[in-house]
Parts: C-alpha cells; sequence; structure tokens
C-alpha cells in the first residue's frame, strides 16, 4: 500500500515537472516580450529620452503625461481616434446585426452571402487601403458612383482632400473590410439560437420580425455585446489605413490616429519617452474596455430555458 | 406537414418583406464585391482605362504587362519577389512555431496538473490584455539592442507565439481523453512523444483555424516591420505595397496587379478552406471570459 502510493506520488512528481517543461518555453517567451516592454514603456515614459541621442536619458517624473494632457496635438489624436472609433464601431455593430438577420431568414444561398460579405477581410489591409486610394482618387469610381446618384456629373467629392471627407473616407475602408468578419461572428450567435424557440414563436403566430426582436435579440445579447467591444478595440488600433493615406498627400491631422501619433513621436520626431507615455495612455483605455468586455460577458450568459 | 401549413399562411405583406430582403443583399453584395472586382478588372487595364470615366468594368484585352510592371518594379530591380519571398518566410516560421509552442503550453495547461499551474495561465492570459501598439516602442528598442534590426529574426522572434493560440489550444486539449494518454504512458512513450505523436494530430481543427489567423495577422502585418526594416532587401510586402502606391510615377494598372499578387495566398486559402476561415472568425462568439 505505502509502496503504492510512493508510485503515485512519484507520477504526480513527474506530471509536474514535464507541465512546467511544456509552459516554459511559452512563459520566457511572455516575459520577455510582454511582461518586460510594457513595464518597460511604462518606466521609460518617465524619462525625456530620445532615439539614437548618446545622452543619457533625463528623469522628468510624469511631465511627459502633463505634457501631453495639455498639448493640442495629443488632443487632436484623441479626437482623431475617437471620431474615427464612434463612427466605425456603430455602423459596424448595427450594419452586421442586419446582414446576420437577413442572411440567416434566407433558405438559400446562405454560403454565397456570408462568402461574399466575409471576402474583404481577407486581403491584408494594406490593399484595401490601397484599392480604396484609387476608387477615391478625384477620377476614380467613388466620384463616379456619388455623381451618378446625385445626378451631379464630374463634381470632386474631395475623399482625400477635406478634413471631413478624409475622415469618413477611412472609416468607409474599415467598414467595408471588417462587415462581413463582423457579420459571420453574429451567425455563429444565431445559430446557437435552438430552432425549437423559433417553431414555438411561429406557432404561436408571431411573425417573422416578432420572432426577431423578441426571441433572437435578447438571446444574442452576449454576442451583440461581444462584438461591440471587440469593434471598439480594433477601431482604436487602427494603423494602415491612415499610414497609407498620409503617405499618399492626404492631410495626416484629421486622420492622426493615436496609433500614428506614437509612430511618428518614436520614428519620425526620435522622442521615445513621450511615445512611450502615448502608449501607457492608449493602454489604458484599450485595458478598460476589454475589463468591460469581461464584466460583460461574465454577466450575460444566457440560459434558453 | 407543420411547416407546409405554416408557409402557406404568408400574407402578401411579408411577400414585400422577402422580396425587399432580397434585393438588400443583393445590393449590399454588390456594393460590397466592387472594390474587389475592381482591383482584379483594373489589374488587366492599362492605367488609361482605369481612370476612365465611365469606369470600363470589363477589361478590352488582358494586359498583362501591369503584373510584369509589378514585379519588375519602377526601377527594374525585381524586390517585390524577394519581398515576397520574405513575407512567406515570416509568416510561415512564425504560423509553425505559434501553432507548436502554443500546443505545447497548452497541453502543459491542459493536462499535467502543478503547483501555481492557474497562476501561469492567468499570466498568460493577461498578455492578450496588453495590445501590440502599445508596447512596440520597447520592443523596437528590446531588437535594436540585440542588433536584430533589419533581419529576420526581428521581423520573427517577438511573434514566436501568442496568448490567444495557448487559450485555444488549452480549452481544446482539456476535452482530450486522460485515458488515451495514460495508455500510451503505459506502452512506455516518453511525453515529449505523446505530444508529437498523439496530441498534436488530434488537434487538427484547433490547429488549423490557428494557423490561419496566425497566417493571415502575419502576412498583413505593417507596423512590426515598418519599425525594424530599413534596407529594400528586407521588406515584407505591406511595405513593398505602400513604397509602389506613394511613388510619384507609379501607375493604377501595376499598382492593382501588386495588390492582386499581395492577396493572391490569402484567396487560395479562403477558398480552399472557408470552413475554417469562418469558424476562426466566429471563435469570439464563443469565447466567453
Amino acid at each position: 500500500m505505502a509502496h503504492k502510493r510512493r508510485v503515485h506520488k512519484g507520477i504526480e512528481r513527474k506530471k509536474a515537472i514535464w507541465g512546467w517543461i511544456f509552459v516554459a518555453p511559452s512563459l520566457l517567451f511572455f516575459s520577455l516580450f510582454s511582461f518586460y516592454p510594457i513595464a518597460n514603456a511604462f518606466y521609460t515614459s518617465l524619462f525625456k529620452k530620445d532615439l539614437l541621442s548618446l545622452r543619457p536619458p533625463k528623469f522628468v517624473g510624469i511631465k511627459q503625461y502633463t505634457y501631453l494632457l495639455t498639448s493640442p496635438t495629443f488632443w487632436n489624436s484623441v479626437k482623431a481616434t475617437a471620431i474615427f472609433t464612434l463612427g466605425t464601431f456603430i455602423p459596424l455593430v448595427v450594419f452586421s446585426l442586419i446582414f446576420a438577420a437577413f442572411i440567416m431568414s434566407r433558405k438559400r444561398f446562405q454560403k454565397f452571402f456570408q462568402m461574399a460579405y466575409y471576402s474583404p477581410a481577407v486581403l491584408s489591409s494594406v490593399v484595401a487601403a490601397a484599392i480604396w486610394l484609387l476608387i477615391l482618387d478625384p477620377r476614380g469610381l467613388a466620384n463616379q458612383f456619388v455623381n451618378f446618384l446625385l445626378n451631379s456629373p464630374g463634381v470632386d467629392h474631395k475623399w482625400l482632400a477635406s478634413i471631413g471627407m478624409v475622415r469618413f473616407s477611412t472609416v468607409l475602408v474599415y467598414f467595408w473590410k471588417y462587415v462581413g468578419y463582423f457579420t459571420i461572428i453574429f451567425i455563429a450567435g444565431m445559430a446557437s439560437v435552438p430552432r425549437t424557440l423559433h417553431e414555438a414563436a411561429r406557432i404561436d403566430g408571431a411573425n417573422s420580425w416578432q420572432a426577431f426582436w423578441r426571441i433572437t435579440f435578447p438571446l444574442i445579447k452576449p454576442t451583440t455585446l461581444l462584438v461591440s467591444v471587440v469593434a471598439m478595440i480594433q477601431c482604436l488600433k487602427t494603423f494602415s489605413t491612415q499610414y497609407l493615406f498620409v503617405q499618399s498627400g492626404a492631410p495626416r491631422g484629421p486622420i492622426d490616429v493615436i496609433t500614428l501619433n506614437i509612430y511618428y513621436t518614436a520614428i519620425r520626431d526620435h522622442r521615445i519617452g513621450r511615445a512611450s507615455a502615448m502608449s501607457i495612455i492608449l493602454f489604458a483605455i484599450m485595458l478598460f474596455f476589454t475589463w468591460f468586455q469581461l464584466k460583460v460577458s461574465k454577466s450575460e450568459e444566457v440560459s434558453y430555458m | 406537414m407543420m411547416t407546409i401549413s405554416i408557409a402557406k399562411k404568408k400574407k402578401p405583406q411579408s411577400l414585400i418583406v422577402d422580396i425587399f430582403i432580397w434585393f438588400f443583399l443583393i445590393g449590399f453584395a454588390i456594393i460590397i464585391l466592387a472594390p474587389l472586382a475592381f482591383m482584379f478588372t483594373a489589374s488587366l487595364m492599362p492605367s488609361s482605362d482605369v481612370m476612365r470615366l465611365p469606369y470600363p468594368w470589363i477589361p478590352k484585352s488582358f494586359y498583362w504587362q501591369n503584373f510584369w510592371q509589378a514585379i519588375r518594379g519602377n526601377d527594374g530591380s525585381f524586390i517585390y519577389i524577394r519581398n515576397i519571398i520574405n513575407s512567406v518566410i515570416v509568416a510561415v516560421s512564425i504560423t509553425l512555431s505559434t501553432v507548436f509552442l502554443a500546443a505545447l503550453t497548452g497541453y502543459g495547461l491542459a493536462k499535467f496538473p502543478f503547483k501555481g499551474r492557474n497562476v501561469v495561465f492567468l499570466l498568460i492570459m493577461t498578455t492578450m490584455m496588453i495590445p501590440f501598439e502599445a508596447i512596440m516602442i520597447p520592443l523596437y528598442l528590446i531588437v535594436t539592442n540585440f542588433g536584430w534590426q533589419d533581419s529576420y529574426i526581428g521581423l520573427i522572434v517577438p511573434f514566436l507565439t501568442n496568448a490567444f493560440g495557448v487559450f485555444l489550444m488549452r480549452q481544446y486539449l482539456i476535452t482530450f481523453p486522460d485515458e488515451v494518454i495514460d495508455a500510451a504512458r503505459i506502452d512506455g512513450a516518453s511525453e515529449f512523444s505523446i505530444f508529437w505523436r498523439i496530441i498534436i494530430p488530434n488537434s487538427m481543427p484547433a490547429i488549423a483555424t490557428l494557423a490561419i489567423l496566425t497566417f493571415r495577422s502575419q502576412w498583413d502585418n505593417l507596423l512590426w516591420p515598418l519599425l525594424v526594416v530599413q534596407s529594400e532587401e528586407m521588406k515584407t510586402i505591406p511595405l513593398y505595397i505602400i513604397k509602389f502606391s506613394t511613388e510619384k510615377y507609379t501607375n493604377e494598372g501595376a499598382m492593382m496587379a501588386v495588390a492582386v499578387i499581395a492577396s493572391l495566398p490569402m484567396f487560395v486559402l479562403f477558398f480552399t478552406l472557408s470552413k475554417y476561415f469562418l469558424s476562426g472568425s466566429s471563435l469570439f462568439s464563443s469565447r466567453k471570459g
């Protein structure tokens, strides 16, 4: 008996050792490339530090943060990011919900619509931005299409030039690329609603409009909340579209989102400390939304009974 | 029988709704697919046609010079071929290492009870909350300190594994039957060969999903190569696209040919593995907490 227990204990110990061996490489990796950098970003944000400079970094405490909070350029970035995020994620959630509901209501061509709507998401974001750069050209398809709708031949709507339009253009690219992606997520959420509930509603005389608002919509509330937060976090991280547009001559100001500002501050202006402070602020904002997401998705477990 | 009698009860109003929905879905499908159709058709037209009013949707004849121009580059250096090879090397090696390391760690967390296992799991999960954009500057400094800038190592190493992959593999393997593993142990298989010969082959659905997600995000990666790469030889596809499209003397048809070449592998993957693409996206809906 005692012998057997000792053998058993030996197996347990062996397993524990193997467990550590299996998780060790990842643990090392995450320490080096996630935890250390975030700690380092926080530390660096307290210094005045220049890229490529031989001068030792100077400790300035929270001065970088107070500077940013009074800097019009930084607030402009916050504004640009907020406008982009709100302007993109709300239509994304609304339209992907509508698309998903409509696609689910079809008996035929479901798979075709799913793939057609999803297909832009397959492209890389730089390719998407490059396509739209040509479409939004003064001679391009966007002007042709709008002028056809408004019957106003030859008008240039300045997609990449005026403040409002260049903002709208980045939203358009992002919406186009991701709406199918979120449609698929909604479809998966809707597919998990038991069919029997719909059949019961039908028998009780509900039409499909009522069935959607009274049954499907309340039951996919967790999916809706999740999609909202995921879409919001995605939008906060946008970079490629804005970068390519600015590189191609669009004004930077209206679309100078935080990620773009971090990039320019660190790489063009060589201000590592200030860029790190911006990174920490971005991190705090996203952490808040992630926490929010976890909170909502935990409290919103649905039961179908 | 039930469904038939209900279907017959349809009111005329619902027929109008039905037609509206068809128009709505088909209309948006056309609008969403139009830019893609534009990319493909414009890549086969001379630039004079690409910007013609109104846009001629069907190329008169296939203008293959665009593809030649795309690969040759504006300066005749053929650097795009090298950049494509770079993208393949980087994306494939990151995908392989992510799948391997995430499966290894996920297996360790799922099947090996050890002290501190939950802490390890929680630590790895918290890294999911650290956005890459917030740590790119310190990562850049680390890579520069190691002297890895402008090299494959610099492009690859910061992405060797990721927390979402670990999470995915752990969730998948937690339901894997212990009896199979124990039987292999009794047969004298080493722990590592159990992982390699039993766990890996039996996790293919999860591995395929993770591989697609990883490959796609790396193929798409602009920010990191933008920081790390300086030379033309080490550029990846997104950087080439930026360079090609911002050069003043670029031509639009060739620009779209560059884009088509860059997208081709993703489209091939999408049409052959659409099942995994679509399930990969819907993972979010089952990812609660």
